[in-house]
Protein backbone atom coordinates (compact mmCIF):
# COMPACT_ATOMS: atom_id res chain seq x y z
CA UNK A 1 0.00 0.00 0.00
CA UNK A 2 1.18 3.71 -0.76
CA UNK A 3 1.26 6.71 1.35
CA UNK A 4 1.87 7.22 4.71
CA UNK A 5 1.00 4.53 7.39
CA UNK A 6 -0.71 5.70 11.17
CA UNK A 7 1.78 4.68 13.39
CA UNK A 8 -0.28 3.51 16.37
CA UNK A 9 0.20 0.96 19.15
CA UNK A 10 -3.36 0.17 20.14
CA UNK A 11 -3.49 -1.74 23.37
CA UNK A 12 -6.66 -3.61 24.03
CA UNK A 13 -7.45 -2.36 27.44
CA UNK A 14 -11.13 -1.65 27.37
CA UNK A 15 -10.50 1.15 29.32
CA UNK A 16 -7.83 2.57 27.13
CA UNK A 17 -10.39 2.78 24.31
CA UNK A 18 -11.71 5.96 24.29
CA UNK A 19 -7.88 7.75 24.29
CA UNK A 20 -7.38 5.61 21.12
CA UNK A 21 -10.00 6.70 19.03
CA UNK A 22 -8.66 10.31 20.17
CA UNK A 23 -5.22 9.05 18.97
CA UNK A 24 -6.55 7.66 15.45
CA UNK A 25 -8.36 10.91 14.54
CA UNK A 26 -5.26 13.16 15.52
CA UNK A 27 -3.14 10.74 13.43
CA UNK A 28 -5.48 11.21 10.44
CA UNK A 29 -5.44 15.07 11.07
CA UNK A 30 -1.53 14.81 11.12
CA UNK A 31 -1.27 13.71 7.17
CA UNK A 32 0.07 16.00 4.80
CA UNK A 33 -3.00 18.39 3.20
CA UNK A 34 -5.43 17.00 5.93
CA UNK A 35 -7.32 19.56 7.48
CA UNK A 36 -9.43 17.56 10.33
CA UNK A 37 -11.08 14.34 10.96
CA UNK A 38 -13.61 13.14 12.99
CA UNK A 39 -15.02 9.32 13.93
CA UNK A 40 -19.02 9.61 13.94
CA UNK A 41 -21.20 6.71 15.09
CA UNK A 42 -24.55 5.58 12.59
CA UNK A 43 -26.44 7.52 15.02
CA UNK A 44 -24.84 10.77 14.16
CA UNK A 45 -23.47 10.71 17.92
CA UNK A 46 -19.75 12.38 17.57
CA UNK A 47 -17.20 9.98 18.96
CA UNK A 48 -14.40 11.64 18.19
CA UNK A 49 -13.35 15.23 15.59
CA UNK A 50 -10.27 17.28 15.53
CA UNK A 51 -11.76 19.85 13.02
CA UNK A 52 -11.55 23.30 11.93
CA UNK A 53 -13.27 25.53 14.09
CA UNK A 54 -15.24 26.87 10.96
CA UNK A 55 -16.83 23.68 10.59
CA UNK A 56 -20.07 22.83 12.27
CA UNK A 57 -19.34 19.90 14.10
CA UNK A 58 -22.73 18.72 14.90
CA UNK A 59 -24.24 19.35 10.99
CA UNK A 60 -21.53 17.77 9.34
CA UNK A 61 -22.00 14.65 11.74
CA UNK A 62 -24.98 14.27 11.05
CA UNK A 63 -24.81 15.01 7.35
CA UNK A 64 -21.61 11.97 6.99
CA UNK A 65 -23.54 9.46 9.49
CA UNK A 66 -26.52 9.66 6.90
CA UNK A 67 -24.36 9.56 4.05
CA UNK A 68 -22.61 6.57 5.56
CA UNK A 69 -25.92 4.39 6.24
CA UNK A 70 -27.00 5.85 2.60
CA UNK A 71 -24.05 3.74 1.20
CA UNK A 72 -24.35 1.03 3.30
CA UNK A 73 -27.63 0.56 3.06
CA UNK A 74 -27.66 0.94 -1.07
CA UNK A 75 -25.44 -1.66 -1.34
CA UNK A 76 -27.50 -4.04 0.89
CA UNK A 77 -30.41 -3.35 -1.67
CA UNK A 78 -28.10 -3.46 -4.96
CA UNK A 79 -26.62 -6.72 -3.27
CA UNK A 80 -23.18 -5.66 -3.37
CA UNK A 81 -20.27 -5.51 -0.90
CA UNK A 82 -20.60 -2.46 1.49
CA UNK A 83 -18.50 0.41 0.56
CA UNK A 84 -15.15 0.77 1.80
CA UNK A 85 -14.19 3.74 1.65
CA UNK A 86 -15.57 7.26 -0.86
CA UNK A 87 -14.46 9.98 -1.40
CA UNK A 88 -16.16 13.64 -2.71
CA UNK A 89 -14.17 16.41 -3.93
CA UNK A 90 -15.09 19.85 -4.94
CA UNK A 91 -14.07 23.41 -5.70
CA UNK A 92 -12.31 24.30 -2.34
CA UNK A 93 -11.45 20.46 -0.64
CA UNK A 94 -12.46 17.15 -0.49
CA UNK A 95 -14.26 14.86 2.06
CA UNK A 96 -13.28 11.19 2.48
CA UNK A 97 -15.31 8.55 4.07
CA UNK A 98 -14.79 5.30 5.57
CA UNK A 99 -16.79 2.40 7.78
CA UNK A 100 -15.57 1.36 10.51
CA UNK A 101 -16.70 -1.23 13.09
CA UNK A 102 -17.98 1.76 15.79
CA UNK A 103 -18.79 4.52 12.95
CA UNK A 104 -17.62 6.25 10.03
CA UNK A 105 -14.33 8.03 9.94
CA UNK A 106 -14.58 11.27 8.22
CA UNK A 107 -11.44 13.17 6.60
CA UNK A 108 -11.42 16.78 4.76
CA UNK A 109 -8.85 17.66 3.20
CA UNK A 110 -7.28 20.25 0.75
CA UNK A 111 -8.05 19.49 -2.97
CA UNK A 112 -4.33 18.46 -3.92
CA UNK A 113 -4.10 15.84 -1.42
CA UNK A 114 -3.07 12.39 -2.20
CA UNK A 115 -6.47 10.25 -2.90
CA UNK A 116 -4.30 6.92 -2.56
CA UNK A 117 -2.45 8.25 0.54
CA UNK A 118 -5.45 8.79 2.48
CA UNK A 119 -7.60 5.88 1.50
CA UNK A 120 -4.66 3.99 2.65
CA UNK A 121 -4.63 5.58 5.68
CA UNK A 122 -8.14 5.32 6.38
CA UNK A 123 -7.82 1.35 5.84
CA UNK A 124 -4.99 1.47 8.33
CA UNK A 125 -7.17 3.38 10.72
CA UNK A 126 -10.30 0.71 10.28
CA UNK A 127 -8.05 -2.22 10.55
CA UNK A 128 -6.16 -0.71 13.93
CA UNK A 129 -10.53 -0.50 14.97
CA UNK A 130 -11.43 -4.05 13.88
CA UNK A 131 -8.45 -5.28 15.79
CA UNK A 132 -8.94 -3.13 18.92
CA UNK A 133 -12.93 -3.69 18.97
CA UNK A 134 -13.26 -6.34 17.47
CA UNK A 135 -14.75 -9.42 19.81
CA UNK A 136 -11.40 -12.02 19.79
CA UNK A 137 -11.42 -14.68 17.17
CA UNK A 138 -13.37 -12.34 14.73
CA UNK A 139 -10.94 -10.02 13.54
CA UNK A 140 -12.19 -9.51 9.71
CA UNK A 141 -8.83 -7.87 7.53
CA UNK A 142 -9.33 -4.56 6.21
CA UNK B 1 -2.10 -6.90 51.84
CA UNK B 2 -2.69 -3.42 49.45
CA UNK B 3 -2.35 -5.88 46.92
CA UNK B 4 -4.52 -8.65 48.00
CA UNK B 5 -7.53 -6.05 48.38
CA UNK B 6 -6.77 -4.92 45.04
CA UNK B 7 -6.66 -8.73 43.92
CA UNK B 8 -10.02 -9.67 45.85
CA UNK B 9 -11.90 -6.56 44.75
CA UNK B 10 -15.08 -7.60 43.21
CA UNK B 11 -15.68 -6.59 39.81
CA UNK B 12 -17.28 -3.49 39.29
CA UNK B 13 -20.56 -5.41 37.46
CA UNK B 14 -21.07 -6.71 40.34
CA UNK B 15 -21.34 -3.64 42.15
CA UNK B 16 -25.40 -2.20 43.01
CA UNK B 17 -25.82 -0.05 39.62
CA UNK B 18 -28.18 2.86 39.97
CA UNK B 19 -29.98 4.13 37.05
CA UNK B 20 -27.71 7.44 36.48
CA UNK B 21 -24.70 5.66 37.04
CA UNK B 22 -25.51 2.89 35.01
CA UNK B 23 -26.55 5.52 32.16
CA UNK B 24 -23.65 7.60 32.81
CA UNK B 25 -21.38 4.39 32.48
CA UNK B 26 -23.73 3.33 29.26
CA UNK B 27 -22.77 7.49 27.55
CA UNK B 28 -18.76 7.11 28.23
CA UNK B 29 -18.78 3.40 26.64
CA UNK B 30 -21.07 5.07 23.69
CA UNK B 31 -18.68 7.63 23.45
CA UNK B 32 -15.64 4.78 22.63
CA UNK B 33 -17.75 3.04 20.48
CA UNK B 34 -18.46 0.00 22.76
CA UNK B 35 -21.99 -0.59 22.07
CA UNK B 36 -22.34 -3.89 23.31
CA UNK B 37 -21.29 -3.08 26.98
CA UNK B 38 -23.27 -0.10 26.51
CA UNK B 39 -26.71 -1.78 25.74
CA UNK B 40 -26.28 -3.93 28.49
CA UNK B 41 -25.79 -1.22 30.96
CA UNK B 42 -29.36 0.90 29.25
CA UNK B 43 -31.05 -2.95 29.92
CA UNK B 44 -30.04 -3.07 33.61
CA UNK B 45 -31.05 1.02 33.88
CA UNK B 46 -34.74 -0.04 32.14
CA UNK B 47 -34.78 -2.53 34.40
CA UNK B 48 -34.55 -0.11 37.05
CA UNK B 49 -36.47 2.54 35.95
CA UNK B 50 -38.34 1.26 32.84
CA UNK B 51 -39.98 4.50 31.53
CA UNK B 52 -36.55 6.18 32.03
CA UNK B 53 -36.79 8.29 28.88
CA UNK B 54 -33.28 9.18 29.04
CA UNK B 55 -32.57 5.47 28.95
CA UNK B 56 -35.31 4.42 26.17
CA UNK B 57 -33.28 7.40 24.12
CA UNK B 58 -30.28 5.91 25.15
CA UNK B 59 -31.22 2.24 23.62
CA UNK B 60 -32.43 3.70 20.27
CA UNK B 61 -29.51 5.55 19.94
CA UNK B 62 -27.65 2.37 20.23
CA UNK B 63 -29.72 0.57 18.14
CA UNK B 64 -28.94 2.56 15.43
CA UNK B 65 -25.67 2.78 16.09
CA UNK B 66 -25.46 -1.14 15.44
CA UNK B 67 -27.96 -0.81 12.61
CA UNK B 68 -30.99 -2.61 14.26
CA UNK B 69 -33.43 -0.26 12.80
CA UNK B 70 -36.75 -1.48 13.53
CA UNK B 71 -35.83 -1.97 17.56
CA UNK B 72 -34.37 1.87 17.05
CA UNK B 73 -37.79 3.04 15.87
CA UNK B 74 -39.43 1.27 18.39
CA UNK B 75 -37.46 3.29 20.92
CA UNK B 76 -38.04 6.30 19.28
CA UNK B 77 -41.38 6.18 19.38
CA UNK B 78 -41.51 5.47 22.55
CA UNK B 79 -40.04 8.40 23.60
CA UNK B 80 -42.04 10.57 21.40
CA UNK B 81 -45.59 8.77 23.01
CA UNK B 82 -43.80 10.60 26.42
CA UNK B 83 -42.88 13.50 24.92
CA UNK B 84 -44.72 14.32 21.74
CA UNK B 85 -41.81 17.09 20.88
CA UNK B 86 -38.49 15.75 22.03
CA UNK B 87 -36.26 16.91 19.41
CA UNK B 88 -33.66 14.05 19.57
CA UNK B 89 -36.27 11.48 19.39
CA UNK B 90 -37.82 13.44 16.64
CA UNK B 91 -34.60 13.89 14.61
CA UNK B 92 -33.58 10.12 15.44
CA UNK B 93 -36.90 8.90 14.30
CA UNK B 94 -36.38 11.36 10.82
CA UNK B 95 -33.17 9.25 10.04
CA UNK B 96 -34.72 6.03 9.84
CA UNK B 97 -37.49 7.50 7.77
CA UNK B 98 -35.04 9.01 5.25
CA UNK B 99 -32.67 5.52 5.60
CA UNK B 100 -36.05 3.31 4.62
CA UNK B 101 -36.78 6.14 1.60
CA UNK B 102 -39.59 7.71 3.22
CA UNK B 103 -38.75 11.72 2.90
CA UNK B 104 -42.23 12.84 3.70
CA UNK B 105 -41.96 11.13 6.71
CA UNK B 106 -38.64 12.30 7.43
CA UNK B 107 -39.42 15.62 6.23
CA UNK B 108 -42.45 16.06 8.67
CA UNK B 109 -40.22 15.10 11.53
CA UNK B 110 -37.48 17.04 10.59
CA UNK B 111 -39.91 20.51 9.98
CA UNK B 112 -41.43 19.40 13.92
CA UNK B 113 -38.19 19.28 15.29
CA UNK B 114 -37.41 23.10 13.81
CA UNK B 115 -40.87 24.36 14.98
CA UNK B 116 -40.10 23.74 18.38
CA UNK B 117 -36.38 23.61 18.11
CA UNK B 118 -35.19 26.50 15.43
CA UNK B 119 -31.69 26.45 16.58
CA UNK B 120 -30.99 22.97 15.60
CA UNK B 121 -28.45 22.50 13.52
CA UNK B 122 -28.56 18.99 12.84
CA UNK B 123 -32.18 18.68 12.10
CA UNK B 124 -31.67 22.08 10.10
CA UNK B 125 -28.27 20.29 7.76
CA UNK B 126 -30.60 16.93 7.16
CA UNK B 127 -33.54 18.98 6.24
CA UNK B 128 -31.65 21.43 3.96
CA UNK B 129 -30.04 17.76 2.05
CA UNK B 130 -33.83 16.62 1.82
CA UNK B 131 -35.09 20.09 0.26
CA UNK B 132 -32.16 19.47 -2.40
CA UNK B 133 -33.23 15.96 -3.24
CA UNK B 134 -36.91 17.38 -3.47
CA UNK B 135 -36.21 19.89 -5.90
CA UNK B 136 -37.93 19.33 -9.23
CA UNK B 137 -35.93 17.58 -12.01
CA UNK B 138 -34.68 19.85 -15.08
CA UNK B 139 -35.86 19.51 -17.98
CA UNK B 140 -35.64 15.82 -19.94
CA UNK B 141 -32.42 15.40 -21.32
CA UNK B 142 -32.25 13.26 -24.65
CA UNK B 143 -31.25 10.01 -24.37
CA UNK B 144 -26.93 10.16 -25.18
CA UNK B 145 -25.64 7.88 -27.77
CA UNK B 146 -23.86 5.81 -25.57
CA UNK B 147 -22.87 3.21 -27.96
CA UNK B 148 -20.80 5.88 -29.09
CA UNK B 149 -19.13 6.32 -25.70
CA UNK B 150 -16.61 3.84 -25.63
CA UNK B 151 -16.16 2.36 -21.76
CA UNK B 152 -12.08 1.58 -20.91
CA UNK B 153 -10.84 -1.79 -21.60
CA UNK B 154 -11.52 -2.11 -17.74
CA UNK B 155 -14.82 -0.65 -17.17
CA UNK B 156 -17.57 -2.86 -15.97
CA UNK B 157 -20.65 0.10 -16.42
CA UNK B 158 -21.07 3.44 -17.59
CA UNK B 159 -24.41 5.33 -16.25
CA UNK B 160 -25.41 8.44 -17.33
CA UNK B 161 -28.50 9.61 -14.84
CA UNK B 162 -29.68 13.09 -13.43
CA UNK B 163 -28.87 14.85 -10.33
CA UNK B 164 -32.64 13.53 -9.10
CA UNK B 165 -31.67 10.01 -9.79
CA UNK B 166 -33.40 9.35 -13.18
CA UNK B 167 -31.53 7.32 -15.21
CA UNK B 168 -30.50 8.77 -18.66
CA UNK B 169 -28.77 5.75 -20.25
CA UNK B 170 -26.66 2.87 -19.26
CA UNK B 171 -23.81 0.29 -20.54
CA UNK B 172 -24.17 -1.99 -20.34
CA UNK B 173 -28.36 -2.22 -20.15
CA UNK B 174 -29.36 -3.78 -16.64
CA UNK B 175 -32.52 -4.07 -14.29
CA UNK B 176 -30.24 -2.58 -11.75
CA UNK B 177 -29.14 0.43 -13.36
CA UNK B 178 -32.04 2.40 -12.29
CA UNK B 179 -31.79 1.56 -8.82
CA UNK B 180 -27.73 2.18 -8.90
CA UNK B 181 -28.45 5.95 -10.81
CA UNK B 182 -31.12 6.18 -7.98
CA UNK B 183 -28.59 5.32 -5.12
CA UNK B 184 -25.74 7.15 -6.60
CA UNK B 185 -27.68 10.42 -6.91
CA UNK B 186 -28.68 10.03 -3.41
CA UNK B 187 -25.09 9.45 -1.96
CA UNK B 188 -23.99 12.83 -4.03
CA UNK B 189 -26.43 14.85 -2.95
CA UNK B 190 -25.73 14.29 0.70
CA UNK B 191 -22.39 14.54 0.30
CA UNK B 192 -22.98 17.50 -1.45
CA UNK B 193 -24.88 18.60 2.01
CA UNK B 194 -21.92 18.10 4.07
CA UNK B 195 -19.92 19.98 1.41
CA UNK B 196 -21.28 22.65 1.45
CA UNK B 197 -21.77 22.85 5.01
CA UNK B 198 -17.90 22.70 5.25
CA UNK B 199 -17.74 25.51 2.92
CA UNK B 200 -16.33 23.06 0.31
CA UNK B 201 -18.54 24.37 -2.26
CA UNK B 202 -20.61 21.77 -5.00
CA UNK B 203 -19.37 18.58 -5.28
CA UNK B 204 -17.80 17.96 -9.04
CA UNK B 205 -15.60 14.55 -8.80
CA UNK B 206 -15.98 11.45 -6.30
CA UNK B 207 -14.76 7.86 -6.03
CA UNK B 208 -16.95 5.16 -4.20
CA UNK B 209 -15.25 2.11 -3.52
CA UNK B 210 -17.19 -1.46 -2.19
CA UNK B 211 -13.78 -3.81 -2.24
CA UNK B 212 -15.34 -5.15 -5.71
CA UNK B 213 -15.22 -2.07 -7.86
CA UNK B 214 -14.32 1.74 -7.58
CA UNK B 215 -17.02 3.39 -9.05
CA UNK B 216 -15.51 7.12 -10.45
CA UNK B 217 -18.06 9.68 -10.69
CA UNK B 218 -18.02 13.33 -12.03
CA UNK B 219 -21.73 15.62 -11.84
CA UNK B 220 -22.07 19.29 -12.31
CA UNK B 221 -25.42 19.30 -10.26
CA UNK B 222 -27.43 18.44 -13.08
CA UNK B 223 -26.02 15.38 -14.50
CA UNK B 224 -24.31 12.60 -13.11
CA UNK B 225 -21.57 10.24 -14.99
CA UNK B 226 -20.44 7.46 -13.47
CA UNK B 227 -17.96 4.72 -14.55
CA UNK B 228 -17.46 1.37 -12.31
CA UNK B 229 -14.01 0.39 -12.93
CA UNK B 230 -11.66 -2.47 -10.72
CA UNK B 231 -11.14 -1.20 -7.28
CA UNK B 232 -7.04 -1.37 -7.97
CA UNK B 233 -7.74 0.96 -10.84
CA UNK B 234 -5.45 4.24 -10.19
CA UNK B 235 -7.22 7.01 -8.71
CA UNK B 236 -5.45 9.64 -11.54
CA UNK B 237 -6.59 7.04 -13.92
CA UNK B 238 -10.35 6.48 -13.07
CA UNK B 239 -10.85 10.01 -12.54
CA UNK B 240 -9.24 10.86 -15.86
CA UNK B 241 -11.23 8.01 -17.62
CA UNK B 242 -14.37 9.69 -16.30
CA UNK B 243 -13.31 13.06 -17.33
CA UNK B 244 -13.33 11.74 -21.11
CA UNK B 245 -16.78 10.36 -21.05
CA UNK B 246 -17.67 13.38 -18.97
CA UNK B 247 -16.89 15.35 -21.93
CA UNK B 248 -18.15 12.78 -24.56
CA UNK B 249 -21.39 12.18 -22.98
CA UNK B 250 -21.52 16.64 -22.73
CA UNK B 251 -21.25 16.55 -26.45
CA UNK B 252 -23.84 13.68 -26.79
CA UNK B 253 -26.35 15.49 -25.55
CA UNK B 254 -25.62 18.84 -27.03
CA UNK B 255 -24.23 20.54 -24.24
CA UNK B 256 -20.84 21.11 -25.24
CA UNK B 257 -20.76 21.88 -28.44
CA UNK B 258 -16.83 22.67 -28.59
CA UNK B 259 -15.80 19.73 -26.78
CA UNK B 260 -14.64 16.63 -29.37
CA UNK B 261 -17.29 13.93 -29.98
CA UNK B 262 -15.43 10.93 -28.61
CA UNK B 263 -12.36 11.86 -27.26
CA UNK B 264 -9.53 8.44 -26.97
CA UNK B 265 -10.03 6.84 -23.81
CA UNK B 266 -7.08 6.44 -21.09
CA UNK B 267 -7.22 2.77 -21.68
CA UNK B 268 -7.65 0.23 -24.11
CA UNK B 269 -11.62 0.02 -24.68
CA UNK B 270 -13.93 -2.85 -24.40
CA UNK B 271 -14.31 -4.74 -27.72
CA UNK B 272 -18.28 -4.22 -28.74
CA UNK B 273 -19.20 -8.27 -29.04
CA UNK B 274 -17.81 -8.46 -25.33
CA UNK B 275 -19.97 -5.48 -23.88
CA UNK B 276 -22.87 -4.99 -25.91
CA UNK B 277 -24.44 -1.66 -25.48
CA UNK B 278 -28.06 -0.87 -26.14
CA UNK B 279 -30.07 2.83 -25.42
CA UNK B 280 -32.67 3.10 -22.32
CA UNK B 281 -33.82 5.78 -22.84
Amino acid sequence: MSGPRLKLALEHDNATRGRHVRDIVQELKRLHWVRGAMIVAADGFVIAAELPPTVAVDSLAALTATLGRELETSATRLGRPSFSTAMFSADDGTMFLAGSRIGYLVVLADQQVNVQAIRGALSDAVALIEAAWAPPGEVRPA
Amino acid sequence: MPLLRRLWRPAARHAPLTVPDALRRAEQRRREGRYAEASALVTRALELDRDNLHAHLLAAYLHVARHATAPAKAEFRWVLGHDANHARALIGLARVALEEGDGRACHDLLRRALRFYPDFPEAAALLDALRARDSPPPAAAPAPRVDRLRLPGTGRALIVGRADGGLIAAQPVTDEAKDVSEALARALRLAAAALQRCGLGPVHRAIIDDGRDAVFMRTDGDLVVSLALPRATDPPQGLLDVNRLWSATLHELGLAAATPPIAPPATPVSTPAIDPTRRVS
